[in-house]
Order: C-alpha cells, then sequence, then structure tokens
C-alpha cells in the first residue's frame, strides 16, 4: 500500500460518503481505497447510481468525504479550507464534464482562457495557450464561436482544452461521451489517447466499453464499492485503430 | 491583470446576454438616484442662488424701509447713514405703492425711484434691454415673467403709460410676489411686484392719495452681524423696518417648500419601487447564477473571485445608474431652484453631501438586491450549482390546504403568492408605495386652487405650482416604474413556476384558467398594498400641508384603489396568458433532468 502511495499522484484511503440521513441515508461511496500513478489512465465502470460521480467529486474537491482522506500530490486535500480547494482545482485538476458546462456567453477561446486567467495568468499568456490547446484539440478555426454554436463534440473538445490550460496533474472525466454520438465520441477518444502518450494522468468514468477499453486500468463500481480491478495488458488495451470497427 | 481583464470580460458579456434586465436595473436606480439628487440639492439652493445674485448686485447688507413717508421718512434714514458699523450707503430711494396695468392684469406693484447709474450698493442686473432712463420703466424679472411682460412692451403705472424699456433682477427685496417685504402700503404683506422708474418719474406719480416712503440700502463692515446691527435699534423706537440680507434669502427660499419634501420622499418610494423590480429580476436569474457559479468555482474560482463577479456587475450599473441621476439633477435642478426667476444662477453644483448621499443610495439598492442571492449562490455546493439546483420555493402548507377548496385561477393564485412570501410583500409595498403617491396627488387636486391675489388680478402661485408639477412627475415616474415592476414580478413568477403550472395543465387545468391564476397571485399582495397606500398618502400630505386640509371624496379614493387594482389587472393579463399558453410537453421535457 505505501510503496503505491508514494509513487500515486492521487491517493484515496478509505474514503466515504454518504447522502442526506436517516431513513432516506444513502452510502455513494463506501470506504474505498485507490491510488493513482502519475501517467495512468484510469477508467471506472458501473451502473448508474453506483457512486462513480461521486467519487470523482471526492478526488477532485468538489465535495467533502463524511470518512476517509483523499491526498493529491502528497497533500491532504479533504480537510482543505475552499479556498484552498479553488487554487488546487485550478491549478492540480482539470474537469470533464457530461453535459460540458462551458460558459455560454464567452467563446470557445475565451472558455479555455477562463482557468488559466483565474490563476492569474497574464492576458496574453492565457490567450496564446488557449489558442495552442484550441489547435491541439482541433478547433483553433471555431475559436471565436459561442458554445451554442458549436456542436457537441466540438463543445467537449473546448472543454478538454479548457481542462488542460493550467497544464493540471490529473483530468478528471465524468462521463465525457455521454452526450456524444459515436462520430463524436471517436473525437474525444483520440484526444484522450494521445494525452496519455504525452504522459497526462486520467481518470475517466464511463459508460462506455470503448472508452474504457483505451484505458491502461479498468475498475468496476457497484454500491459505492470497487468489485474489480483490472491491469489491461498492452495487448487487451485497445488501441484507437482497433475501435474504428466500432462504428456502425 | 489577467482577472480583472476576466471579471470584465464576464461582466460585460453578462450584460451584452441580459441587455433588458440591465436597462430596467439603471433606469429604475436612476430613476430614485435623480428624484433624491435633485431634493437634496433644493437644501440651500436658493441661498445659494441668493448669495450668487447678492455678489453680482452689490447686494445690501441691511435695507432700511421708512415706516412714515415723505421729508419725515428722509429724516429718520439720515443718522443711519453714517451709524457705527456702516461702511457704505445708497439712497434713500422713494418707494410707491400703486397698481400696475399689464395686458389684461391690474395687480399691485411696489415702484422704486432709481438713478439711472445705480449707487455704489444694490445695483440691479438688467437681463434684458437696459435700464431706467427718463420715461422707460424696468420691471423686476419675476415679475416681468408672471405677467407675460417684455420689453417694448407698455404697461401703465399710476395712470400713466411707459414702455417696457429693460428687465431686471436685485437682491435688495425679496423675489416676486414679495416685493412689499412686509408691507407697507394698506398694512398687510399683500402679494405685489417691484418695477423701477427714474426717481423723477417716480415722484411725479406721488400725490396725497399715494404718498411717498423711502429706502436705505446700507453695508455693513461685517456682513455677517447684521443681526446685531438691527438689534441696536430695537430698543430705540425709530419708525424704521430693516431687512437683513439673510433675511431676504430665508423669504425666497419659501417658494421651494412644497418641491423638496415631494422629490425627497418621492426618492425614497422610486428607491422602494426599484428594489421591488431589481430583486425580483435578480430571483429571477438565481437559478442560472447558480449554475454559473457552480461552473467557475469547478474551473477553480475562489469564493472571493465569484463574489467579484457577481457584485462587480450590479455595483458597475449602480454607479453608472448614480452618475445618470447626478448629472439628470445638474440638468434639472436650474429648472426648479428659482421659480420665480427672480435669482439670478450662474451655477447650481451639487455639493459634495449629496453626491456621497446619492451614492450611498445606489450603493445600498445594488446592495440590497444583489447581495442576498450573490452570497447564495456563491455558497452554495459545487456539485449542487453544477446540478442547477435552484433555492426551493418556501411551501405554506397550511395556506396550501385552504387553498384546495376553492376555485382552480384562486387555487393557483393563492399557491403561487404563498411560494414566494417575500416578494409578496414587497410587491404589495410596491403598490402601496405608487398609490401613496397618487392619492398624494388627487388629494392636491382636492384643495381650493388658491392663487396669488394682487388687487384686481390673481396670478399662479408660484409654490404650489411647482410642487404640484413635481409631485405629478414623481407619480408619473412611480407608476411607470411599477407598472415595469408589475410586468417583471408576472413574468418571473411564470418562470419559476413554469413546471408546476405545465403539470397543473396536465391535470386539467385549462390556459385560461392558468393565466388567471397567474394575475390573481398578483392582484392578491395588490390589494392590502392599495388599501394601506390611501391613508399613507392622505398622512403624508397632511404632515407637509399648512393650515387646514380638504379631504379628497371617498368616491375619488375607492376610484384609486380599483384603478390600481384594475390596472395589476391589466399589466399582468399579457405575460400571464403568454406563459400560460406555452405547450405543457415541451416544458416538461425541457426540464426533465
Ligand atoms: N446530493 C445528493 N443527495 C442525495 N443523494 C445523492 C446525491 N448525489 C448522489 N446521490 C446518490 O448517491 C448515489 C450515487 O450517485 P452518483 O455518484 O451520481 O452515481 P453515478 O455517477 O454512478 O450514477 C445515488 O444513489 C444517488 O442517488
Ligand atoms: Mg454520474
Amino acid at each position: 500500500m505505501n510503496d503505491i502511495g508514494n509513487t500515486a499522484v492521487l491517493r484515496a484511503c478509505g474514503v466515504s460518503k454518504e447522502h442526506g440521513q436517516g431513513q432516506s441515508l444513502v452510502r455513494a461511496v463506501d470506504e474505498l481505497d485507490l491510488a493513482v500513478p502519475t501517467g495512468e489512465m484510469l477508467a471506472v465502470m458501473g451502473p448508474s447510481g453506483c457512486g462513480k460521480s461521486t467519487l470523482l467529486h471526492l478526488l477532485g474537491g468538489l465535495e467533502r468525504p463524511t470518512g476517509g482522506e483523499v491526498w493529491l500530490a502528497g497533500q491532504r486535500i479533504d480537510t482543505m479550507s475552499e479556498r484552498a480547494l479553488a487554487r488546487l482545482r485550478r491549478r492540480s485538476i482539470g474537469f470533464v464534464f457530461q453535459a460540458f458546462h462551458l460558459m455560454e456567453e464567452l467563446s470557445a477561446a475565451e472558455n479555455v482562457e477562463l482557468p488559466a486567467l483565474l490563476a492569474g495568468c497574464s492576458a496574453r499568456t492565457a490567450k496564446r495557450r488557449a489558442h495552442e490547446l484550441l489547435e491541439r484539440v482541433g478547433l483553433a478555426d471555431r475559436a471565436r464561436h459561442l458554445p451554442p454554436e458549436l456542436s457537441g463534440g466540438q463543445r467537449q473538445r473546448v472543454a478538454i482544452a479548457r481542462a488542460l490550460v493550467n497544464e493540471p496533474l490529473v483530468i478528471l472525466a465524468d462521463e465525457p461521451s455521454g452526450n456524444l454520438d459515436t462520430a463524436a465520441t471517436l473525437e474525444v477518444l483520440r484526444l484522450f489517447e494521445e494525452l496519455r502518450s504525452a504522459g497526462q494522468t486520467l481518470l475517466i468514468v464511463t459508460h462506455d466499453e470503448r472508452v474504457a477499453a483505451t484505458a491502461d486500468r479498468l475498475i468496476s463500481m457497484r454500491d459505492g464499492t470497487f468489485v474489480d480491478d483490472t491491469r489491461l495488458s498492452d495487448s487487451a488495451t485497445m488501441r484507437l485503430g482497433d475501435l474504428i470497427g466500432l462504428e456502425d | 491583470m489577467g482577472r480583472i481583464l476576466l471579471i470584465r470580460r464576464l461582466v460585460l458579456k453578462d450584460m451584452r446576454r441580459h441587455p433588458a434586465e440591465a436597462a430596467m436595473f439603471l433606469l429604475a436606480i436612476t430613476a430614485a438616484t435623480a428624484t433624491l439628487a435633485l431634493g437634496l440639492a433644493m437644501n440651500g439652493a436658493t441661498n445659494n442662488l441668493y448669495r450668487q445674485t447678492r455678489a453680482a448686485t452689490a447686494g445690501p447688507d441691511v435695507v432700511a424701509m421708512s415706516a412714515e413717508s415723505g421729508q419725515a421718512a428722509l429724516t429718520t434714514l439720515a443718522p443711519l447713514k453714517h451709524a457705527p458699523g456702516v461702511v457704505g450707503h445708497s439712497g434713500p430711494y422713494p418707494l410707491l405703492y400703486t397698481m400696475l396695468k399689464a395686458g389684461g392684469s391690474t395687480v399691485r406693484a411696489v415702484v422704486k425711484g432709481a438713478d439711472t447709474a445705480p449707487g455704489p450698493i444694490d445695483q440691479p442686473r438688467v437681463t434684458t434691454g437696459s435700464w431706467v432712463r427718463l420715461g422707460g420703466i424696468v420691471v423686476e424679472r419675476g415679475f416681468a415673467t408672471a405677467l407675460g411682460v417684455r420689453v417694448g412692451d407698455r404697461v401703465t403705472v399710476a395712470d400713466r403709460s411707459f414702455p417696457v424699456v429693460g428687465i431686471a433682477v436685485t437682491s435688495a427685496t425679496m423675489v416676486y410676489p414679495w416685493a412689499e417685504m412686509g408691507g407697507q402700503g394698506d398694512g398687510t404683506d399683500d402679494y405685489s411686484g417691484l418695477v423701477w422708474l427714474t426717481q423723477s418719474n417716480a415722484q411725479a406719480l406721488s400725490g396725497p392719495q399715494r404718498p411717498m416712503f423711502y429706502a436705505l440700502n446700507l453695508k455693513l463692515a461685517d456682513p455677517a452681524a447684521t443681526q446685531a446691527f438691527v438689534d441696536s435699534y430695537r430698543t430705540s423706537t425709530i419708525p424704521v423696518n430693516f431687512f437683513t440680507w439673510q433675511f431676504i434669502a430665508v423669504q425666497d427660499a419659501v417658494l421651494l417648500n412644497d418641491t423638496q419634501p415631494v422629490l425627497v420622499i418621492g426618492s425614497w418610494l422610486l428607491g422602494f419601487l426599484a428594489v421591488v423590480g431589481v430583486a425580483t429580476l435578480v430571483a429571477g436569474r438565481a437559478a442560472k447564477q447558480t449554475h454559473r457559479v457552480g461552473l467557475l468555482k469547478a474551473v477553480g474560482a475562489t469564493p472571493g473571485q465569484i463574489a467579484a463577479v457577481l457584485l462587480t456587475e450590479y455595483v458597475a450599473l449602480a454607479l453608472l445608474a448614480d452618475g445618470l441621476g447626478l448629472i439628470a439633477a445638474w440638468l434639472g435642478a436650474p429648472a426648479l431652484v428659482d421659480p420665480s426667476a427672480g435669482l439670478l444662477s450662474t451655477s447650481t453644483a451639487l455639493t459634495r453631501g449629496t453626491v456621497i448621499s446619492v451614492t450611498c443610495l445606489a450603493l445600498a439598492m445594488a446592495a440590497f438586491t444583489t447581495l442576498g442571492p450573490a452570497v447564495r449562490a456563491a455558497r452554495t455546493a459545487t456539485v449542487h450549482a453544477l446540478a442547477d439546483a435552484a433555492r426551493r420555493p418556501q411551501q405554506r402548507t397550511g395556506l396550501t390546504a385552504l387553498s384546495a377548496r376553492l376555485p382552480t385561477p384562486l387555487l393557483l393564485g393563492l399557491r403561487l403568492t404563498a411560494r414566494r412570501p417575500f416578494r409578496a410583500i414587497l410587491h404589495a409595498g410596491g403598490i402601496a408605495a405608487t398609490v401613496t403617491a397618487i392619492t398624494a396627488l388627487l388629494t392636491y387636486y382636492a384643495q381650493p386652487q388658491q392663487g396669488y391675489d394682487l388687487g384686481s388680478s390673481t396670478l399662479s402661485n408660484l409654490r404650489a405650482d411647482q410642487g404640484r408639477h413635481v409631485l405629478l412627475a414623481v407619480t408619473v415616474a412611480l407608476v411607470a416604474l411599477a407598472a415595469v415592476n408589475i410586468i417583471v414580478i408576472t413574468w418571473t413568477t411564470a418562470q419559476e413556476a413554469r413546471r408546476s403550472l405545465a403539470i397543473a395543465r396536465t391535470l386539467g387545468a385549462t390556459p385560461g384558467q392558468v393565466s388567471a391564476g397567474l394575475s390573481l397571485a398578483q392582484l392578491l399582495p395588490a390589494l392590502p398594498g392599495a388599501i394601506t397606500g390611501v391613508p399613507v398618502g392622505i398622512g403624508l400630505y397632511w404632515t407637509f400641508s399648512v393650515g387646514t386640509m380638504a379631504k379628497p371624496s371617498t368616491w375619488w379614493m375607492l376610484a384609486d384603489v380599483l384603478g390600481t387594482l384594475l390596472a395589476v389587472a391589466a399589466l399582468t393579463a399579457v405575460p400571464a396568458r403568454i406563459a400560460a399558453r406555452r405547450p405543457v410537453a415541451q416544458i416538461l421535457s425541457a426540464e426533465t433532468p
């Protein structure tokens, strides 16, 4: 446990989260232990309501656990103040949501600049980084478009660019392909694949076997606990090339 | 730098996305700040103008007016020229109390004999035409305005016709209609105006029926010590009346006595209505705003940064409204500060106190309306905020149980009202404020209208006229703001309750019943509001009225309340109908999480 813990960038120890109380108490996450080593792409799968989103929120400091500890890069985060948590999210964590959650009044480029500006980057640096990232996700020509003018897949790529802008330690993605059609899912997968090869640590919650199949490791969840933790061998890990056939 | 850019960007984009809301916020707060600034600008405004006029016309510190006529008066006044403390004088100048005919009016006038080149003290400022010359008359500006007399017209004084050669302003007498300065002529303080003739022309008009009085202008070593000078003559019984420049300024200010309270109280009422409307707008946006906050939190905005984003927008708009209100007051004040036109106005600057008070009002209104929702949004847990969890309306179970037996529209109306009890109270308060102003206006019209009786003719009452005009303007502004508020409140209520109303329709409520329910939800709080406004309006009028007050007829008051309720019903009808007619399935499917 300890030796994994030392190399793990993200670590949860006996972490629990309960919602509600009394009769309606739900234990969404039940004393989970998890360590995510740097550079790993981890997929979490499980039926709806098994606690995947809650786990992600706990790991990203969006919610506080009712028990246990969460560590990020050697820092315990579940006891941090709101302000410190905000700073941590801004610098060390990139969220990607199923519903994209872009600011509708801001253009694609401005959405990507947002966390950089919050972190205190100069306007010029933020602009340059946003431009680079939009190019990387293939949307340089859509930089000035507002989210409602973009397709679902394009919006999700903007969201990924936004998650990357402060070079976070970990990307946490909650069903990133949940609202996307097959073609758009493949675009997003291609992007994750690229990030993985670049050494980016990624934790992806998904319903989608194709997404899970690209991971290094697959965890299955049920009722707030892990029921399976499989390391996908290199050969078993499906590469993007194999996925193209799934389109129809 | 980047953070400031970000805040500016978020604020500007949000305003651009909701231009109608920004405009309404701006308009409502500007109405309140402009009115308050105007009201405060009236404070000491006359005193300012009088000081400016006094400086421009070499005004006397004390005017000594003989109570006797003829040679006796000159004898009495003579020693005052060299009395202790006196450093300069002009006059004595002859004064006659007579009738003046101009156009169709015959009015009391004070004729003052003047030097063709005025002495060192009291040099009236000619604003049109030229100064007196033999056979030519100069009319004081306030008097000329009231009579509609211009240079070139002819007026008849004591049966002799003179051409008007000039219009002038002085600080040695009170403004029209108080030219008699406490009354010589027939011994009462009657209304009259001032004209100047040459001394010889003036003298020629006097006779046994029209004795000649005299006025002496004095300059003191210490212009502030006028009262001490006057008091030193109190024990001696010389037949002279003294008028200090301070006393003249105070009397001149009486013309604004109706205007100022109307403006200041009007600004409170407007401010309250602005808060009602803007608070509703902000509450209506709470769900969207909360989602925005969740999003900002997820990408790492600290609570402080979020508060900055949310508040900057409203504070910036409030400061803009503050500036616009101050400018409006600065532009509008000159039209109000000098109802008689008897003073010179070189400048009507707003004092620092006014600027600070008005800015505080604007910021307070922004804080009242936005601080609560902003703090609430900033405090909402990120995950909730992202899930669009807007504040659940409170359920009043008692009311809900009661309403079950009622006809559908009333049931819907009661439930909609009960969802947001605080808003219903604010709405009732807004209606009360509006009815207060309408009632005050109606009470005004119920009073016998008393013009200035200047002997044979009656001219309009400057003080009351201006009071009425200002009251009318404030009431119109209140009614307009209240109308906008009613539409905003109805629309916001319909938006917030659209899901429940759609469900009510799947259960068999017709669009007509739903729209009637929405209208009733506004009428229920409006009824007590309107009824409260009537006694408050009469009470406020009574507080500021002098002498006896005629109460407006019961019928008028009934019409006041019913008319207001009808207007509320009419104004709610359109947004309610639009809201009630939207397809149910679309609303329900769009909202399913
Ligand atoms: N804010 C909340 N209040 C009450 N229960 C919640 C809340 N959030 C999640 N839950 C419950 O916790 C469980 C796990 O939810 P979630 O983490 O969203 O699962 P998943 O993402 O796997 O679908 C579910 O039973 C859900 O109903
Ligand atoms: Mg989920």
